[in-house]
């Protein structure tokens, strides 16, 4: 049993138990609500397998068809790889638990498969080390998120899934290019090879450029996030969750692997550009969601503000500090987590009062207490309160700017927390007292309230787990705990 | 030699002017067929432009997606777009003012990209080995002799795998919106009804002809499987439209087919040699026509059913 358990090729499951899942659910539709949350469960437990697996052995290799990069494909898991597979588990199993009672029956028949695809995709790009399989990977991700926000075929929706459809081609085609232009130059498109072999040249520098643009544009970085709020905020409540939570991760990730592995040594003035917009994107972001009059748009916002902080790795960790990547990744984890459990909380407040207009909230914390927790405390996140994972991970970024002399970052950070908190108390501040309006409510099954309570624990537990996530993000191939697995 | 030399400059320099020219005549036309039009002839023009770059496999691509299916597909979605406009006129069609300034702000952005990714392919070294060398030297071990396949469906099989996932998750996507509004059934000429009875069965065999071909020459799975969507939409476009019986399970097998197919494969492959997709070498050129086989089914009714544009699932719920 237990070399069972660590010989089974889990990283490999990670991929062909949700496809299989989706596959079945397309066959027999009036199986996928079952289907759908046993799958995301294997993958969960999946996760855990491998999480195992790469205690004892260190980073993960597994070369697909036996032929070994760069003729084959690697799938391949450090600890930045491993803590996102983590984060997509977690997040998935919150909101697969969610949409079991939130979709009607016709429109689960193609939430389910489709969402299954997603969950494939997203684990196959993070279990990804060959720069044209992200491509195809990148690709999968965003068509199955724009069919989920068109999930609905409201008017808003087709309108801001079309948006994001165009805005998804656009990235893909310019990561393409530069996927092109780096195979030309280099003769491989294996991330170790090319790291070895690409010198800066103009042709790289190309490549830098439409790759760093086209993958910005999915990750929603100001001022490329245009297409961000009318998607997220037309999206079915769930789906919002996985987009914000999920979806965006995914391309900030390849920037951050290529950022890492190949790019990082000679691009300080990129990276600078980098972090510019990502103080541009706090400040303009969280303005903007102070000024939304509907929770779903201003959560949205937010996302674009939280995304910026994100970004602020670049010039941080150009200064010969690449411990922050590690920080960058779990600052990702704890957005997605508190982010999901706002949408997933947006989305009750939705079920219960018809709408989602802040002002007219009414005294909603007396009828969905579980909610405005589950908002409350993602919000703390959000803010960077302590002890939750967004403060471990702000605070880490602020001292980080901090020993570096960068104090424009810092004061772009703090003012940034500043206008979260105003943010997330004029939600919290609506939902307190009577409205004009009162509401024509409907019940919300307990299993949505505790998905989005659940979630947003996670978001404060992750900050008493400070400690032990951060040394797994050291985990990394020249670490070696243990050497290569086989 | 010479004037071959020279022939070949000038059909060249003929091809690139007509690309640009078919290119840039698509996007400023205002008659959206007239643009359809010019989209597929720009398509075969490409195509041409792809086997005097030595690339016969993308040429038959392109011939068949980028000029055949897609131009039908925008033709049938023309058809439709015309059938609502002309119910619904209370929407004014949209207009766009921008300010000028905007205006040549865009025109000097593209024209700064297309310096800079003009020198930087102006400085590519003229020729590249890429993986080539790699790929032939393992070219025995791969089952078939046509390098293009053995990179598709063996070296880099597992990328084919997930392209697989893309076409279902693209029909997915399209039937999750609720699909067409019906279409009005149109009473076709004779000409087309013969036409079409004729040249089903002759499509059919060439799919099956580059299928069967793929292993050793140009040829394989996405282009039989295109062809065979090609029949799939002449016979949707001669009026024929498949019994609801056959759109319910059997449709629904062909569509999951290759992607099944590929996950099966990669379930035996982890069990039985401890890795994804890797074939026995012995069996590999039986395995990859099998997985090809499939995957030709399920291109080419994937192609057919986004012509059709409509789930059976729907119909059952109105």
């Amino acid at each position: 049993m237990e070399a069972m358990l660590a010989d089974t090729a889990w990283a490999v499951m990670l991929i062909i138990l949700p496809l299989a899942g989706g596959i079945t659910c397309f066959l027999w539709p009036t199986l996928s609500k079952t289907l759908g949350l046993i799958t995301v469960a294997g993958v969960a437990l999946s996760v855990a397998g491998l999480g195992r697996q790469m205690m004892e052995n260190g980073v993960y290799r597994h070369a697909v068809g036996g032929w070994g990069a760069p003729l084959g494909i690697d799938l391949f898991a450090d600890g930045l790889s491993l803590l996102m597979l983590i984060m997509t588990a977690l997040v998935g199993l919150g909101i697969s638990f969610y949409s079991r009672n939130y979709f009607k029956p016709q429109e689960a028949i193609w939430f389910w498969p489709i969402w299954l695809f997603l969950l494939a995709a997203l684990n196959a790009l993070f279990l990804s080390a060959d720069i044209f399989n992200l491509y195809v990977t990148l690709e999968l991700v965003g068509l199955a998120a724009v069919a989920l926000t068109a999930l609905t075929g409201h008017r808003d929706a087709l309108n801001g899934a079309m948006r994001y459809l165009l805005a998804m081609l656009l990235g893909s085609l310019a990561y393409l290019l530069g996927v092109a232009l780096l195979y030309h130059d280099s003769g491989s498109v294996d991330i170790v090879t090319l790291a070895e072999q690409v010198k800066p040249n103009a042709t790289v520098w190309a490549a830098l450029a439409l790759m760093s643009a086209g993958l910005a544009l999915k990750t929603a970085l100001f001022p490329l996030s245009f297409w961000l709020p009318p998607a997220h905020a037309s999206a079915p409540a769930p789906v919002s969750a996985l987009l914000s939570a999920l979806v965006v991760k995914a391309s900030f990730y390849i920037l951050l692997r290529l950022w890492l592995e190949i790019f990082g040594f000679f691009a300080e003035g990129a990276a600078t550009l980098l972090g510019l917009l990502g103080m541009a994107a706090i400040l303009w972001g969280s303005l903007q969601a102070l000024c939304q009059t509907q929770v779903k748009l201003l959560v949205a916002y937010s996302t674009v503000a939280q995304i910026g902080y994100l970004f602020l790795a670049f010039p941080l960790a150009s200064g010969s500090d690449s411990m922050i990547w590690g920080v960058a990744v779990y600052l990702a984890f704890s957005h997605a987590l508190a982010k999901s459990a706002m949408f997933l909380a947006a989305g009750n407040l939705v079920r219960f009062g018809g709408h989602d207009r802040i002002a007219d909230l009414d005294r909603v914390v007396q009828r969905l207490p579980l909610t405005v927790s589950a908002f409350a405390l993602a919000g703390v996140s959000i803010m960077g309160l302590p002890p939750s994972g967004g403060f471990v991970g702000k605070w880490l970024l602020l001292e980080a700017a901090m020993v570096q002399g960068r104090w424009d970052l810092a004061a772009v950070m703090m003012i940034g927390s500043l206008l979260a908190a105003g943010y997330v108390f004029k939600v919290l501040g609506y939902a307190f007292t009577e409205a004009e309006v009162s509401h024509n409510a409907k019940t919300v099954p307990a299993s949505m309230e505790w998905a989005a309570l659940l979630l947003a624990i996670g978001a404060i537990l992750l900050g008493f787990m400070a400690p032990e996530i951060l040394s797994l993000t050291r985990m990394t191939v020249s670490s070696g705990a243990g050497g290569a697995a086989p | 030699m010479e004037v071959i030399t020279w022939l070949e400059w000038a059909f060249d320099a003929v091809l690139s002017v007509g690309l640009l020219w078919l290119a840039w005549r698509a996007l400023a036309s205002p008659d959206l067929f007239k643009a359809i039009v010019l989209f597929v002839s720009f398509g075969l023009l490409m195509a041409l432009a792809w086997v005097r770059l030595d690339a016969p496999d993308i040429a038959l691509a392109e011939a068949a997606i980028g000029a055949g299916l897609t131009g039908a597909l925008l033709l049938a979605a023309l058809a439709r777009l015309r059938a609502i406009a002309f119910k619904d006129t209370s929407v004014p069609p949209p207009q766009f003012s921008k300010p000028q300034f905007l205006h040549w702000l865009l025109i000097f952005f593209l024209l700064w990209l297309g310096a800079g990714l003009g020198y930087a392919i102006w400085v590519l070294p003229p020729y590249s080995t890429g993986l080539s060398v790699a790929v032939a030297a393992h070219l025995d071990a791969s089952g078939v002799s046509n390098p293009v396949t053995a990179v598709l469906l063996n070296f880099r099989a597992y990328d084919t795998m997930l392209e697989m996932i893309v076409l279902l998750m693209a029909l997915l996507g399209i039937w999750s919106l609720g699909g067409f509004p019906p279409h009005t059934d149109m009473p076709t000429g004779s000409v087309l009804d013969t036409f079409s009875r004729l040249l089903v069965p002759v499509f059919i065999l060439v799919a099956a002809y580059l299928l069967w071909i793929g292993a050793d020459a140009p040829g394989g799975a996405f282009q039989a499987g295109s062809v065979l969507g090609a029949a799939g939409v002449l016979l949707l476009l001669s009026g024929w439209r498949p019994r609801v019986s056959l759109t319910q399970w059997p449709l629904k097998l062909a569509l999951a087919a290759g992607s099944s197919a590929f996950v099966i494969m990669g379930l035996l492959t982890i069990l039985y040699e401890g890795q994804l997709l890797a074939y026995p070498a012995a069996q590999a050129g039986m395995l990859i026509l099998f997985l090809e086989s499939l995957a030709t089914i399920s291109i080419g009714a994937t192609l057919a059913a986004l012509f059709l544009g409509r789930s059976s699932d729907h119909e059952e719920n109105q």
